[in-house]
């Protein structure tokens, strides 16, 4: 402590959040060491798991900061997915550079959907999102480049040996998990963070403080656009097929609002929380089919009606423990 | 020639999409609420319709004075457990409470109907067409077209003449000033998803004469009505049901094209109009 008569300091790290931190980067070194230690049926779980993380934090990223409901993310799924298969199975691209590469096909995407669809008020963007998915959907179904409906397999990830593409999907899901919620929680931290949450506060109020709230709202759909694309990309590539009804699914929508709503809004807390619960109820009871996903729907309706903020909104009332904080808080200390 | 016939088909079509997509405006014109369950809320009501066929000695369009009420039940239960609570400035909560009842319902169904795509037993007035020069007219499409018109020359006159519809528009503009001037609200709220539920009710029965359905249609159906709105025009009546019109035009001529045009077609006008005139053909009357 200085001896100045007002010492003032910013806090931004918590004791919670340096576990979580340390957590985090263990988890994250364990998957990338997967290969070595777990069997390939764990390492595609965890694929999978990873990818859902990703595609239901960029759709908490657009509801719950952004104030833009999509229930039409599926497309950059579709997109990315499809552009990959081309470059690397028409034109020999390597595979994992071939993830990279296609994300510029749902950042074009995203560029005119925003733009047009900026127009339609809240509700009706959400639908027009949808619209724009399944004209994508069905323009793919009639592109016999693709295969039409009949969709494509990735043949050439034959030339890898499964210990090799392994190594490959594990690095790909440390770069996506790196990206989307590190990314996000980098981005919440920064200023813009600061114009993102006063967004998702009150919108005009925050225009009225200087938020370019327009400008605000494009950049976010384009970035989920993409973040949702690479997450599109590596799942098809490890399924090895695609086609425009899977790629296209409107499930994926469904998917990211059942484990943002049920996990918790507008936290990346609540994205990792609703992402487990998913992934365990879907291991334990997806053998129900229609009865389990009846319960799911009841369940995001009942935490629409009661408890907006999620489990994360409930934990929250026992204690601010926040894994992953965004707030500053700043001591003031008067040095008699 | 063939062009013409697909014009007619298409605003043959559009009639029934005329009724899917009025309720959708009024809702949305009173409450600024979309109900994704709005597709699913339809299928059930002809599945529903499907089922009380085979009980009930009616006849089909007998059915409709049965269905009809069911539907104006349902809106009432869908407004009064679910609708009023998420009513406010914010679209996510009503937005994920329908997306959510749209899940469970269309799974609902699923168990209940199983995926198998139903119909209503065939009739004379579902087979019946005329001829005019040489093209063939369905009796039953000219019936929901006729329909279509009578309901929506209904609303609009229900909305601008009676006491209910000024209280509607009082709301719509301005709720809490509406309040002050002795609205109640929720009674129009109530009042208008009844009536949106209900016209559903009236479409149900003639969407199971017409084709088939399933439990999965659902959405598909919401799409279709949202695509009318918007290309006629947000807030008005009789946008919706020009809008419909041209939907069903759209996909008609893409349909000749390409039997796997038909529906992007409709897509591709929905984002054409919404690219020249976001404002809808018919815009707002102020």
């Amino acid at each position: 402590m200085t001896s100045k008569p007002h010492h003032t300091e910013v806090i931004r790290a918590t004791r919670s959040s340096r576990i979580a931190m340390t957590l985090c980067l263990a988890l994250l070194l364990a998957l990338i060491a997967m290969p070595w230690w777990a069997s390939s049926g764990n390492i595609r779980w965890a694929i999978e798991l990873s990818c859902y993380i990703a595609i239901a934090q960029m759709w908490n990223l657009l509801a719950g900061y952004a104030g833009l409901v999509s229930v039409g993310q599926q497309a950059f799924i579709g997109v990315s997915g499809y552009l990959l298969f081309v470059l690397a199975q028409n034109f020999g691209v390597n595979p994992f550079v071939a993830v990279l590469l296609s994300l510029i096909a749902p950042a074009i995407l995203a560029v005119p959907t925003y733009l047009l669809l900026r127009r339609l008020d809240g509700p009706y963007f959400a639908i027009g999102t949808w619209v724009v998915a399944e004209a994508v959907r069905l323009a793919t179904s009639n592109i016999d480049y693709v295969n039409a409906g009949a969709g494509l397999t990735l043949r050439v990830m034959t030339q890898y040996s499964q210990h090799e593409r392994e190594i490959g999907f594990v690095l790909l899901c440390a770069l996506l998990l790196l990206t989307t919620i590190g990314g996000s929680y980098w981005l919440l931290r920064s200023r813009i963070g600061l114009a993102l949450t006063a967004m998702r506060d009150n919108p005009v109020a925050a225009a009225s403080q200087g938020v370019n709230v327009g400008r605000l709202r494009f950049y976010i759909f384009i970035a989920a656009a993409v973040g949702t694309g690479f997450a599109g990309a590596i799942y098809y590539m490890a399924q090895l097929r695609i086609t425009p009804s899977a790629g296209f699914d409107p499930f994926w929508g469904s998917m990211s609002i059942f484990i943002v709503m049920v996990g918790g809004i507008g936290a990346i807390e609540g994205v990792l929380i609703g992402a487990l619960i998913y992934f365990l109820a879907d291991r334990l009871f997806g053998e129900f089919g229609s009865a389990y996903l009846i319960v799911l729907g009841l369940l995001t309706l009942a935490i629409a009606l009661y408890a907006r903020g999620g489990v994360w909104g409930l934990l929250q009332k026992w204690g601010d423990h926040a894994w992953f904080p965004v707030r500053r808080k700043l001591i003031v200390e008067d040095t008699p | 020639m063939q062009w013409l016939d697909a014009v007619i088909q298409g605003v043959l079509l559009g009639g029934m999409y005329a009724q899917y997509a009025l309720g959708m405006a009024l809702m949305f014109g009173v409450m600024r609420i979309v109900n994704i369950a709005h597709g699913d809320v339809m299928i059930l009501l002809s599945l529903i319709a499907v089922s009380l066929a085979g009980v009930l000695p009616f006849g089909n369009l007998g059915l409709i004075v049965v269905i009809v009420p069911i539907a104006v039940v349902i809106g009432w239960i869908l407004q009064k457990f679910i609708l009023n609570k998420v009513v406010g400035a914010d679209p996510l909560p009503s937005l994920i409470a329908t997306f959510g009842l749209s899940i469970a319902l269309q799974n609902f169904m699923l168990e209940l109907w199983s995926a198998d795509t139903r119909s209503l037993p065939n009739s004379d007035i579902a087979s019946a067409s005329f001829q005019i020069g040489s093209i063939y007219v369905g009796l039953l499409p000219v019936i929901v077209l006729i329909t279509a018109l009578v309901l929506t020359g209904g609303l609009d006159a229900v909305l601008r003449f009676s006491r209910f519809g000024r209280g509607l528009r009082a709301a719509a503009a301005d709720t809490e000033a509406a309040a002050m001037t002795g609205v109640d609200p929720k009674r129009i709220y109530a009042i208008a998803t009844a009536i949106a539920v209900g016209i559903l009710g009236l479409a149900a029965v003639f969407a199971a004469l017409r084709a088939t359905v399933s439990p999965s249609d659902g959405s598909a159906q919401l799409i279709y009505a949202f695509e009318a709105v918007i290309i006629g025009g947000m807030g008005s009546v009789w946008g919706a049901f020009l809008g419909a019109m041209v939907l069903g035009v759209a996909q008609a001529i893409g349909l000749r094209i390409d039997p796997g045009l038909g529906i992007l077609f409709g897509h591709l006008v929905f984002l054409a109009v919404l690219a020249t005139r976001p404002e809808g053909i018919m815009a707002r009357k102020k």
